[in-house]
């Protein structure tokens, strides 16, 4: 049997024991530390004198006697929210932060604009690239469909014509746009193009094998179609450079 | 101004010194009764009451507004009351004795329609009481009266003597031990 300890004795006396049923049941068991625990209770039973009672009035009394020694606090002065010195520092920290802000916003767009430019003018060449790789690729299959048909002197589809004449509006907007840039082989082959297509969309109803040979003599399809090649393998070499780079700067 | 002690304690910040009387004339008494049975001395006991309230009202400024100000002025009672054991230790004007000592001042029980034995017994239980409470330190005896005479909490005591939870019981701990090996021959007597 584990006995309580005098500790434990002292706190259950007390009433801070923690399990508390858990000793009075021990205790009613144990003569032992029945006997320690009633020891305790003596001992603390016996009581000090109690302090002299004190007149009804004691406190009064305790003031009276000690008043004299204490000097009032000083009156806080009444201080008006928005006193001058208050209103002045007020100002010169909004001032503070206008200047901050204005200073952050100004900087922050010094900072950010020739970033959003160079990215802006990159993507538009992205954006360019793809479509006019799509455009180049479409031209290209027709052109060599001409080629075909011109080999085997067979009349060519007539959706041939349908497709030229798809493809020329979109071609003289290429041509257009493209007309300011620095790219003189991609407009002389635009240019070149748009006149095939012309020729092509506009022949008679019924294309023939003859006008297909003619167009492509008079015009020079194969050079063309040289040409396109070429545009489209130094635009698919453009574009993972165009991508690598946006890569780099978003870092 | 409100009945609060702290619209009170605002008031007397504010220059009203008079609100504070308010304070000391509804705390004087428990403050009173405090001393006096740290110190056992009633007029110590007044001493340390009026000391209690000049550091109070200088210490004013300083109160903490979220705390309780009867805690607060306690606190300074048993700092004022543990001041006033001291400097009587340091006289030493009592010497302890392990007998009983007849010659001894100390407080009697009265009990006038007690026999010669039973007041004889009471003499002693009250004069091996008392040397017991001589012979403990001052955290011990400040823990067993805040603790077994006044009721208070062991966080309380904590607080009011500045350690932790755990020292301030094992402080009444020790109390009681001294106590009750004080006492221990007269149950074997009896």
């Amino acid at each position: 049997m584990n006995h309580l300890s005098d500790e434990q004795l002292i706190e259950h006396y007390f009433g801070e024991d923690t399990h508390r049923v858990v000793a009075e049941t021990h205790l009613r068991v144990c003569s032992r530390c029945e006997r320690a625990y009633e020891e305790i209770s003596s001992t603390l039973e016996v009581q000090p004198p109690e302090p002299p009672a004190r007149e009804p009035r004691y406190g009064e009394q305790v003031w009276q006697s000690i008043q004299g020694q204490l000097m009032p606090y000083p009156a806080k002065p009444q201080r008006s929210r928005f006193s001058m010195p208050r209103l002045v520092l007020a100002c010169f920290c909004l001032l503070g932060l206008v200047a901050a802000f204005l200073g952050g916003t100004l900087w922050e767009r010094s900072r950010t604009r020739p970033t959003e430019a160079r990215n802006s003018q990159r993507a538009k060449e992205r954006v360019v690239l793809f479509i006019l790789d799509d455009h180049l690729e479409r031209s290209e299959r027709l052109l060599v469909e001409l080629h075909h048909a011109d080999a085997e002197k067979e009349d060519p589809d007539q959706s041939l014509q349908t497709e030229a004449r798809q493809l020329l509006p979109d071609n003289r907007l290429y041509r257009q746009a493209l007309a300011t840039r620095e790219d003189p082989i991609m407009n002389a082959a635009l240019d070149h193009l748009e006149r095939v297509l012309l020729e092509v969309a506009n022949s008679p109803d019924k294309l023939n094998s003859a006008d297909v040979a003619r167009i492509e003599r008079e015009m020079n399809t194969d050079s063309l179609l040289f040409q396109i090649r070429v545009l489209r393998a130094r635009a698919s070499r453009q574009q993972p450079i165009v991508e690598s780079s946006r890569k780099g700067a978003s870092i | 101004m409100g009945n609060d002690d702290h619209a009170l304690i605002r008031a007397v910040l504010a220059g009203h010194k008079d609100a504070y009387g308010v304070l000391v004339a509804r705390h004087g008494e428990s403050i009173f009764r405090v001393a006096f049975r740290i110190t056992e001395s009633e007029s110590d006991a007044e001493e340390i009451v009026q000391e209690t309230f000049l550091r109070g009202y200088r210490g004013l400024a300083e109160f903490d507004a979220r705390a309780d100000f009867r805690t607060w002025i306690y606190r300074i009672a048993v700092n004022c009351a543990l001041q006033v054991l001291n400097k009587r230790r340091s006289e030493a004007v009592v010497p302890i004795g392990e007998e009983f000592d007849d010659s001894r001042p100390g407080v009697q029980l009265a009990d006038a329609g007690a026999g010669p034995d039973r007041l004889l017994l009471d003499r002693e239980i009250e004069y091996r009481r008392h040397a017991a409470m001589e012979k403990m330190t001052q955290d011990e005896r400040l823990a067993f009266v805040l603790r077994h005479l006044e009721g208070r909490s062991t966080e309380e005591i904590a607080v009011a003597l500045a350690v932790t939870p755990n020292n301030a019981k094992q402080a009444v701990f020790r109390a009681v031990q001294k106590m009750r090996r004080s006492l221990a021959p007269l149950w074997v007597k009896s």
